[in-house]
């Protein structure tokens, strides 16, 4: 309060100002990550042709196809010999090609070998389905190179150093807002905090560019996210900053981590096996030594540091769910996502962590819809209701009373809507600019900084930036969803809408589970809530959305590509609009 | 590949209800967003609210808050301002809650506001300190402009240092929040009657020899008075002329005045309602009769509404209804009597001074008044004054009333007296 006391003019030219200028800052910054995100228009790319006997060609635009009779197969051959859904043929990086048979009637063959699975395909040879023949024709270096060139890249017109500048900006105002108004004592860690994460950011986006990686786009998105999870830490409890801080560097860790792993599908495939193990084994280990916290068990305490094993899980669970092709349609496969998919949510179910369950439910539904394919639809359905029914059983009295208080939260202000109602009140308080960082009063409230984060933001920072923040995850899934169009495999792209959706899932159920709009579950804002374990998994799911960018030169998770020559010129690649 | 590639919109209907929900929460923002914000403010009001000359009396972030920099200020404005804890209820830091922090959608809430208050706080502390100890309440308003220039209540406290047991009556806004048994300040109502309906008052000779016979009954006056104008009725305050008055106006025409010139009702003072009064018809021909238009029997009138009644007699007849926040364009103006009955009124109250009270009380003042001795039942009076100063410079319009203070006017008549002095010093607008 002396700070405040002593520069009153200071501060209050601090607040006014700031308080307009964060809004337009973060406007900005999306609109650029969006543009830039968003601007292509993705042309169809042929890589590859199969002849027919006739002469025919039948471009492959795909780098994973499954050929068969259906009419949704990537390349339709309509001989009733050729079973719907026959074969799968799929591209890898280093551009050599593999055919699999996918349990077609009629059999697959290569230059009148049979066929199982994943027989590599060389330029010239005679593919069979049934007993229909196609030549295979790869495209040649040159139209490879060129075709790879067509492809958009990121940073040319908006440069995402600019962006980063604008974030940078952003966070300055906001530092100067803190210093202002909060305890003296917590002026300086509050200021190397926020310091500490441009510094990093910085550092991130030049090993980025030491790589020749332009896009940068849904990292700064999540940077934006994760200052304002800075920001609500600092103004809920600054003692803890540095720990913030510190958790932020374990995410990007383990974000770069994730993604270089995920840079090959083989390693990935292998190891799925094991992090499903892991996965249960997490889950079974807090189910048996943890105690309830607030209800839920789902907390473990190892060493002093408390994790939420669930959150970890959800990253696991994508790594798992995704499939490539050729696996889709495998039954063993479907049987044990299934059976994954039982386990984790019936575990979530026994440990009371009910809002966790209902987004693994939905990510489920949305991994069963990506690969669902004829047979696997009726029994992904059939799961579906299967788990939906346990899970509303198992719950039921719980969820019965959040249901009872849901949209009846002003009828009992002190009790069972205490936390909607605080929400409300506070987020509308702070109107469209906010309070001012550091001056509101929800965040003393209890898990003000995780389930009514929104309102914290809403209240102190405006709804202008309450909704950037909604709609920055918004925007990366629409970013996840524009590149399945030039997917390098579904594993990648169902991985990625699967990411996506479960940030949104959980952004929605957080924030309008504290608006009274959803019934109240108390899960995280995405990288904005406080807490270590929800923040790292935000930061690991965000390597999948950066494994289904395939624009050009824009993603780390994406190895260089073979046989690429033409690079452009330093100069070029600093343009912007 | 092509069905995993249209599947993936399936994300997008998760990003379509997102947007969905968003609409839902603005739209319900936009309708109640002002309920919502304002809920749970009732904690402490964030603000600052000064007196008339900036002086601060009370000034809160939201959290810490502090009222006047010295005693005798917070003592004097504390049913003013009030308390955070709400047990003065009509005190301005409740009732002006919304002034000192508003909502809009655009700004949210704002709180910080500063609230000027009409009333000068240094006459407050006069007022208190010639209240010297004594119960009751001084007001005191411009009745040009309807500004409250002084509100004050005895016995008060300390919000700053609030003690434990604070004495009976402390939370209570005298001045607007209750009533009392008027006495003499009443035979104003009884007189204006009388005025209005009855042809030949100024013609008439009113005969007191110390008490008169009324229904069987003897009523008694201050002294033997002898044969009386209306005029020196008045001064005398002689409750044998005034009984005369009574019987014949009657009790409904006595009822009707009293309402009419609003001393029966609540009233409202920027949203503060104010204590209603009584006036109960006694039978005509009784001895009750003469005492209700004598201000005794039940009738019962709170300083705020005889403060009303003086400042319209003061203005003509016409009441620039009181405020303490100042005058907005929607301010009210009431008529409460016709202007020529107002200046017989007032001409009346000027000559009980220059004939009864005596202007070496009020050095320097013209002032008009009528005095009020109101006897409780219990051996004691209430003292009275009211009244206005006939100055285009300083229109001021007072009430000081004294609980169980004895004589009208060496009594409140006195304190009146020192906070006019003051407030003409001062010379507030």
């Amino acid at each position: 309060m002396n700070f405040f006391e002593a520069l009153p003019e200071l501060s209050e030219y601090v607040l006014a100002g700031a308080k307009y200028i964060l809004p337009f800052l973060a406007i900005w910054l999306l609109m650029r990550c969006v543009r830039s995100m968003l601007r292509e228009k993705y042309e169809p790319e042929t890589w590859a042709y199969l002849i027919d006997e006739a002469g025919a060609k039948r471009p492959v635009h795909h780098w994973e196809c499954i050929i068969g009779r259906a009419a949704s197969a990537d390349v339709v051959v309509t001989e009733p010999s050729v079973s719907r859904v026959h074969a799968s043929l799929m591209r890898d990086d280093e551009g050599g090609w593999n055919l699999s048979d996918i349990r077609s009637k009629g059999g697959t063959r290569i230059n009148g070998r049979p066929v199982d699975t994943d027989e590599p395909v060389e330029d010239g040879d005679v593919l069979s389905f049934a007993g229909n023949d196609f030549t295979f024709r790869d495209i040649d270096e040159k139209k490879r190179a060129a075709q790879a060139m067509r492809r958009t890249a990121p940073g040319r017109f908006i440069g995402p150093g600019v962006t980063l500048l604008i974030l940078t900006l952003f966070q300055a105002f906001l530092t100067m807002e803190f210093t202002a108004t909060a305890q003296p004592g917590h002026v300086l860690p509050i200021a190397l905090a926020f310091l500490a994460l441009m510094v990093i950011q910085w550092f991130c986006y030049f090993v980025m560019r030491s790589i020749r990686r332009t896009g940068f786009e849904p990292e700064t998105l999540a940077f934006f996210l994760t200052t304002l999870g800075v920001a609500v830490v600092a103004t809920s409890t600054p003692g803890e900053m540095l720990k913030q801080i510190f958790l932020v560097m374990i995410g990007i860790t383990l974000f770069f981590f994730l993604g270089f792993w995920l840079r090959d599908l083989r390693r990935v495939k292998a190891f799925r096996w094991a992090a499903a193990v892991a996965a249960i084994g997490l889950l079974g280990l807090n189910l048996l030594v943890s105690e309830a916290v607030f209800g839920a068990k789902n907390w473990l305490t190892v060493a002093g540091v408390s994790i939420q094993p669930s959150e970890l899980v959800k990253v696991i669970y994508i790594y798992v769910g995704a499939a490539a092709l050729d696996r889709l349609f495998e039954r063993r496969n479907l049987f044990a996502f299934i059976g994954f998919s039982a386990l984790c949510v019936i575990a979530l179910a026994l440990m009371g962590d009910f809002g966790a369950a209902v987004i693994f439910f939905t990510c489920f539904l949305v991994i069963s819809f990506m690969r669902s394919g004829s047979f696997a639809t009726v029994f992904l359905a059939v799961t579906g209701a299967g788990l939906a029914g346990f899970l509303v059983l198992s719950v039921r009295p719980y969820i019965a009373q959040r249901f009872a208080t849901w949209g009846h939260v002003w009828e009992d202000v002190w009790g069972k809507g205490y936390q909607q109602t605080h929400a409300l009140s506070a987020a509308a308080a702070g109107g469209l600019f906010g309070k001012g960082a550091g001056t509101g009063w929800l965040k003393d409230i209890v898990a003000a900084n995780t389930d009514m984060v929104f309102a914290v933001l809403c209240e102190e920072l405006g709804l202008i930036i309450g909704l950037c923040a909604i709609l920055a995850v918004i925007s990366l899934a629409l970013f996840a969803v524009r590149n399945a169009a030039q997917g390098r495999s579904t594993y990648y792209v169902i991985a990625a809408c699967a990411a996506v959706s479960m940030l949104m899932v959980q952004m929605g159920l957080n924030v309008f589970g504290s608006l009274d709009i959803l019934p109240f579950t108390g899960v995280t804002f995405p990288f904005v809530s406080k807490g270590g374990t929800s923040l790292i998994s935000c930061w690991m799911m965000l390597a999948f959305v950066k494994a289904g960018d395939t624009r050009r030169d824009a993603s780390f998770v994406v190895k260089p590509q073979a046989g690429r020559r033409v690079r452009p010129a330093d100069g070029e690649e600093e343009a912007e609009e | 590949m092509k069905k995993v590639k249209r599947r993936a919109t399936a994300a997008l209907l998760i990003a379509a209800m997102l947007i969905i929900g968003v609409a839902v929460y603005l739209v319900r923002l936009a309708d109640d967003g002002g309920a919502w914000a304002t809920y749970f403010s009732s904690s402490v009001a964030a603000g600052t609210i000064t007196d008339r000359n900036g002086t601060v009396l009370y000034t809160s972030d939201g959290s810490e808050y502090a009222f006047a920099e010295d005693w005798a200020t917070r003592t004097a404005c504390f049913q003013l301002i009030g308390d955070v804890s709400g047990n003065v209820g009509t005190g301005a830091i409740g009732q002006f809650r919304d002034k000192l922090s508003g909502y809009n959608f655009i700004t949210g809430m704002s709180s910080g506001q500063t609230l000027r208050l009409t009333v000068d706080a240094s006459l407050n502390v006069k007022a208190y300190a010639a209240l010297a100890g004594r119960n009751g309440a001084v007001i005191v308003m411009n009745y040009k402009t309807g500004e409250i220039l002084c509100m004050v209540s005895a016995p008060s406290m300390d919000p700053a240092n609030p003690g434990n047991n604070p004495a009976d009556g402390t939370y209570l806004n005298k001045a607007v929040s209750a009533a009392f048994v008027p006495g003499s300040v009443f035979k104003l109502v009884t007189l204006t009657a009388a005025i209005e309906n009855i042809d030949d008052l100024y013609d008439r000779q009113f005969w007191c020899g110390g008490s008169a016979v009324v229904g069987g009954a003897t009523l008694n006056c201050t002294s033997a008075h002898g044969s009386q104008t209306i005029e020196q009725a008045l001064a005398n305050s002689c409750n044998c002329a005034f009984s005369e008055l009574a019987q014949a106006l009657g009790p409904e025409l006595l009822a009707q005045y009293a309402e009419k010139l609003g001393l029966t009702a609540a009233h409202e003072l920027d949203g503060i309602t104010t204590a209603a009064g009584t006036f109960e018809k006694a039978e005509a021909g009784t001895i009750d009769l003469s005492w209700s238009g004598i201000g005794q029997y039940h009738d019962m009138v709170s300083p705020y509404a005889m403060l009303r009644l003086t400042a319209a007699v003061a203005n003509g007849g016409l009441l620039m209804e009181p405020t303490l926040i100042g005058r907005g364009p929607l301010s009210g103006t009431t008529r409460l009597m016709a202007a020529e009955t107002a200046g017989k009124v007032a001409d009346m109250m000027d000559y009980n001074v220059e004939y009864a009270y005596g202007t070496w009380n009020f050095p320097g003042l013209s002032i008009c008044a009528k005095t009020g001795t109101a006897e409780v039942g219990d051996g004691t009076s209430h003292s009275w004054f009211t009244g206005f100063l006939a100055d285009e410079a300083h229109p001021y319009a007072f009430v000081v009333m004294i609980e169980h203070g004895g004589a009208g006017l060496a009594n409140a008549g006195s304190v009146a007296n020192t906070v006019l002095q003051a407030a003409v010093a001062e010379n507030n607008g």
